[in-house]
């Protein structure tokens, strides 16, 4: 299984630290930020924490449904304790839109899930913002809000 | 001179340098926190001039109940008087700056009248804000309602 897991994270990971070339036109950008957000999906989803890792700066904001704000180490944490409570996490839509040497994707997930204790089952929509760093793409802000109309 | 001498002045340099870089990552953030106090005034006072001056064209901005508006759907909605909050207070703002590319996150109290009924509520928000043609643009904001 692990071999598996490798396997299809391989080229999402290399894709993340091709070099950063001054010519790389926004749709590229686009693309592989987008390829990014379903490797974050996935990730999430097996609980795999090192390819959590890679994807993200160290000064990571991370604002959920609810409101609750989190570092990199607090999101983390909060993934690896969804590893006890199956869930899943589907993208409904993602747009991207790159402004030079960031990447602003919108979109809406259905999740499904427990936090705190609590069963939720849910749509929401995000932005999240993604900085090219020492060549690769990395999320450097999350922010979701429940549709609730 | 000496190596050691030539060492000491590259160093010295680098350290004014990183010096320089960090004074001007402060002035940005500073300037970018001031917008966002003047985008404040300018929601409360309907002023869409104003606000033009702050949003880049391909806006998105996410409303505390999950709605997506553009630019102009959210200069429609802040021209109509009953849809703004009658108070706005961001008491707690950060900035973080990534090259041409920055994130202010902090807190809201909203308070106003809706439908009738008086609200008051509290939330978090994150604006990007992106450096183009000499000025730095709001390009995307969301705001997520605290409910625990």
């Amino acid at each position: 299984m692990r071999l598996i897991i490798a396997l299809y994270f391989f080229p999402l990971l290399f894709a993340s630290r091709l070099p950063a070339q001054a010519n790389t036109s926004a749709q590229t950008a686009e693309a592989t930020v987008l390829m990014l957000e379903n490797a974050w999906n996935q990730a999430v989803r097996l609980g795999e924490s090192k390819t959590l890792q890679e994807l993200f700066v160290d000064g990571l904001v991370y604002i959920d449904y609810d409101g609750e704000i989190m570092n990199k180490g607090q999101y983390l944490a909060h993934v690896q304790k969804f590893l006890l409570h199956p869930e899943y996490v589907v993208a409904e839509s993602m747009q991207a839109h790159a402004y030079g040497q960031s990447v602003v994707v919108t979109g809406v997930y259905r999740k499904k899930g427990t936090k705190n204790g609590q069963p939720y089952a849910l749509r929401e929509r995000f932005v999240d913002t993604w900085i090219q760093q020492k060549g690769a793409w990395v999320c450097a802000s999350s922010q979701s809000t429940l549709i609730s109309h | 001179m000496g190596k050691r001498a030539i060492g000491w002045g590259v160093l010295c340099l680098l350290a004014l340098l990183a010096g320089a870089q960090e004074d001007a990552r402060q002035s940005t953030g500073s300037k970018i926190l001031a917008v966002e106090s003047v985008w404040n005034q300018a929601e409360a006072r309907g002023d869409i001039k104003a606000l033009n001056l702050i949003f880049d064209e391909s806006l998105v901005y996410v409303d505390e109940d999950g709605t997506m508006l553009t630019k102009a759907q959210f200069f429609a909605r802040v021209k109509s008087a009953g849809s703004r909050p009658q108070s706005l207070v961001t008491p707690a703002m950060n900035v973080q700056i990534y090259g041409g590319t920055a994130i202010v996150t902090g807190t809201y109290h909203a308070g106003g009248v809706e439908k009738g009924k008086p609200f008051q509520r509290n939330g978090r928000f994150i604006d990007i804000w992106v450096y183009n043609n000499g000025v730095w643009l709001c390009v995307a904001a969301q705001a997520t309602p605290i409910s625990r």
